[in-house]
């Protein structure tokens, strides 16, 4: 039951859910949110596995209250970093729900990682706005799309991966997540996809839409947006070949 | 043949991300590569809907990993026809009208893509690529949409409709879940059999599974295509690019009408399901068509006759003439699409002159003159009355002598009735040399359409569906008891025919301009110039609940 516990604290439910994000918080550099954003839960998913115990029935409500909570709040975040720290708290919350459905190992280590890798790419992200602005925050510096087309492409996608749309990984996972639900998880999952789309439609329209302001500096280099693209590709393909499409 | 069904979906993919990985930077170039992308998918599309009138058998084909397979059946190869058409009339036309616009490489790609998503939905032969297609389709729309990043009402509009469509594709998914969970399979041949074998094996909250399915499908095509109360995005579209709009009001909000024709074999063990989509698409077309009477922009009005005519489809399927409903979503489509094209030229020609002949007829209808010549009124009502019926009811019984036996053919041939006598009505007093050669055109003109739309509506029905006793069975599931629908036919008759007189009392005594407008009327007209205040609902939903996400972070210090 105490590994549970811990668990609860890597794979985030609420209140413990302050820890992981108080610390991504705390972190500065951008590559030490990645680490935590990729690690963390991966602990935490090793540790729910190591517990003698099944996941006790009560947990799924929680983690999908807390998924539910967190999606909320994610509307209003406008912190680049911290979205991509609330969001992630709001996806791996869902671990729960799938362990409790009977996932094994390596499926719940995939979940968790389909959801923190977008996570942390939108985190890396936040780095060349903040060098840029000053601040990765929505809002601060719209049209992005017209001054720096390699950025917003690159953030779009990323945004996109994260929020589960296809094809990328997530969306398979959560098609693969609410199979293993009764009717009324699987509405309380798909009211959260829902919010997770409206938070992202906030989130870009506050960086790549509106009207062009003074640029700071110039766009994102060609190799950085291929890497990023590459990145992307690659988690699409690994995401096709081994969810096998969900359902 | 297998070959052709992949390539249907690839084509237009393959021409996005050339775009894209290879730089193509001149606008010419990217334009060059795109439509001949375009002209290649329509012709693919052309060639496989040939090879399905020649062998008549539906062909399945799978990746092998349970998602990814394609099914090129009636519905679909019709389907990827009429999209892959529509999409390279949108390529051309777009070619010359974006030429000054930024981000001219952004749009063709997106325009690829989404002509990719919605030949991919079309033929998608399982759940999961149904699913993929479904929602990429939404996501797409929301950056075409959004294409002038620099104006506040295409992103608002934008938003709008994405969120619509998001909370169309919940419904589907669970619907799709539903389903796997049941069956264990995501082939849609494969479920269909399963469905057709034992329909009520079944159960869901203690309904019949295929009850709870076709319900959230029919969700699902509410909000993909504009019904009332899901509605409100539709005609605030109009802020994204012109040929975004043709592909939109022709292609992609008649996705509703096509999914419905999908799950068909569901629908059909799903009566009171059927009677839901009547009467959503019954309110929708009323509140539509009112709403487009009330427009003085022809952009808007042309985005609420769409709502009007989605929802005439809905009363289509609802009644179980689903193949009607998609031969009404190609006419329409094909309308539409040109109404919005030939948009810009309209606006550009009326800012030289009106366009208005000041002849007779616009003396008639606009200036509401009386007129010196007419019909004896006896002959004019009874023309009104037999004419429509005589003709509405020859044609139907020339292609299927069974219709009477279908309530909703007969619920069908009401409505005809209806515009037909309508037609009659307000045109038998038209000012004319010789008021019998003119009546006698206007009846001519009648027998023409409503035979074309017969036969050419009969000739779909067996396309679509070559089973006979399947279409038959879609009827049955629509049908109510008989008493109750005598009842309802002889209310709305009532209803129709009390208009009509009202209508024609009010002219007659110049009511219509005279005096001050009634407190009742006035507050109608307020409630339908706020549209029923359905967006504003939607707008003081939004904010509370963006108020309460906003405090909740307050009060936890943003961690």
């Amino acid at each position: 039951m105490t590994l549970l516990l811990i668990a609860a604290l890597f794979l985030p439910l609420f209140p413990l859910s302050i820890v992981f994000n108080g610390a991504l918080a705390q972190l500065r550099k951008p590559v030490a949110q990645c680490v935590l954003l990729l690690v963390w839960p991966q602990l935490g998913v090793a540790l729910l596995t190591l517990a003698s115990h099944a996941v006790p029935p009560y947990v799924v409500p929680w983690a999908l209250l807390t998924a539910g909570f967190y999606a909320l709040r994610l509307l209003t975040v406008r912190d680049m970093g911290q979205w991509a720290g609330v969001l992630a708290t709001s996806a791996l919350a869902l671990t729960w729900a799938l362990a409790a459905g009977g996932a094994d190992r390596a499926e719940l280590h995939a979940f968790a990682f389909w959801f923190s890798l977008p996570a942390a790419l939108v985190a890396l992200l936040a780095h060349p706005l903040a060098r840029r602005f000053g601040a990765a925050y929505a809002g601060l510096q719209g049209g992005l799309i017209g001054s720096q087309p390699r950025l917003s492409g690159a953030l779009t996608l990323t945004v996109l991966a994260a929020v589960a749309t296809p094809p990328f990984p997530g969306f398979f996972a959560l098609l693969n997540l609410l199979q293993k639900l009764d009717l009324s998880g699987a509405v309380g999952v798909l009211a959260i996809w829902l919010v997770w789309g409206w938070a992202a439609t906030k989130l870009l329209q506050g960086f790549i839409f509106g009207a062009e302001r003074a640029v700071a500096s110039g766009d994102i280099g060609r190799i950085s947006s291929l890497a990023y693209t590459g990145v992307l590709g690659v988690f699409v393909i690994a995401g096709l070949y081994l969810t096998g499409g969900g359902l | 043949m297998d070959k052709l069904t992949i390539l249907l979906p690839a084509m237009p993919l393959l021409s996005a991300l050339l775009i894209a990985l290879l730089g193509v930077r001149s606008r010419r170039g990217v334009a060059r590569l795109s439509v001949g992308f375009a002209v290649l998918t329509f012709l693919l599309a052309a060639a496989s809907l040939a090879f399905y009138l020649v062998e008549g058998q539906p062909h399945w084909m799978s990746l092998g990993r349970g998602w990814g397979s394609l099914y090129l059946d009636p519905l679909a190869s019709l389907m990827a026809a009429m999209v892959a058409g529509i999409s390279l009339v949108v390529h051309v036309y777009a070619v010359r009208y974006m030429a000054e616009e930024p981000g001219y490489a952004r749009f063709y790609i997106l325009l690829d893509l989404m002509a990719a998503a919605i030949l991919l939905m079309v033929a998608a032969g399982d759940l999961v690529t149904l699913l993929v297609a479904w929602h990429l389709i939404g996501v797409l729309l929301y950056f075409l949409l959004g294409h002038d990043a620099a104006r506040p009402a295409a992103q608002r509009y934008a938003f709008w409709t994405f969120f619509t469509y998001r909370l169309g594709d919940l419904p589907l998914i669970l619907a799709a879940v539903l389903l796997y969970q049941a069956y264990g399979t995501t082939s849609l041949p494969a479920l269909f059999e399963l469905i057709g074998a034992d329909p009520g094996a079944h159960h869901v909250v203690g309904l019949p599974l295929t009850t709870v399915t076709a319900f959230l499908v029919a969700l699902a095509a509410f909000a993909r295509s504009a019904q009332f109360p899901l509605h409100t995005w539709l005609p605030y579209t109009m802020e994204g690019p012109t040929p975004v709009s043709a592909l939109m009001h022709a292609g992609i909000v008649n996705a509703g009408g096509f999914i419905l024709n999908r799950f068909a074999p569901v629908f059909v063990h799903a009566g009171e399901v059927l009677h839901l989509v009547f009467v959503v698409g019954l309110v929708t077309a009323i509140l539509g068509s009112v709403l487009m009477l009330m427009q003085n922009d022809i952009k808007k009005s042309l985005g609420y006759s769409t709502m009007g005519q989605m929802g005439f489809m809905f009363v289509e399927a609802g009644v179980g003439a689903f193949s009607l409903a998609i031969y009404h979503l190609i006419a329409h489509g094909l309308f539409k699409g040109t109404l919005f094209l030939g948009a810009g030229s309209v606006i550009n020609n009326a800012r030289k002159h009106d366009g208005v002949p000041h002849d007779d007829v616009y003396t008639f209808v606009v200036e509401r003159k009386p007129v010196a010549y007419r019909l004896p009124w006896v002959v004019a009502a009874a023309l009104t009355v037999v004419v429509p019926f005589i003709i509405l009811g020859l044609s139907h019984w020339l292609v299927d002598d069974d219709f009477v036996g279908r309530q909703g053919a007969i619920i069908l041939l009401f409505f005809g009735w209806v515009t037909g006598a309508q037609l009659l009505f307000v045109t038998y007093r038209l000012r004319a040399g010789s008021p019998w050669r003119l009546m006698a055109m206007i009846i001519l003109s009648l027998v023409i359409v409503v035979a074309g739309y017969t036969w050419i509506g009969h000739a779909f029905d067996l396309f679509l569906y070559p089973d006979r006793a399947f279409s038959d069975r879609l009827y049955a599931a629509a049908s109510i008891p008989l008493g109750t629908f005598e009842v309802l036919a002889a209310i709305l008759t009532l209803a129709v025919v009390g208009g009509w007189a009202a209508t024609y009392y009010a002219t007659a005594n110049g009511g219509l301009r005279s005096g001050e407008a009634s407190p009742l009327r006035l507050a109608l007209y307020s409630l339908l110039s706020r549209e029923f205040y359905v967006a504003d609902v939607y707008t003081w939903l939004t904010q509370a609940v963006l108020g309460l996400s906003r405090r909740l972070n307050v009060w936890l210090r943003w961690v």
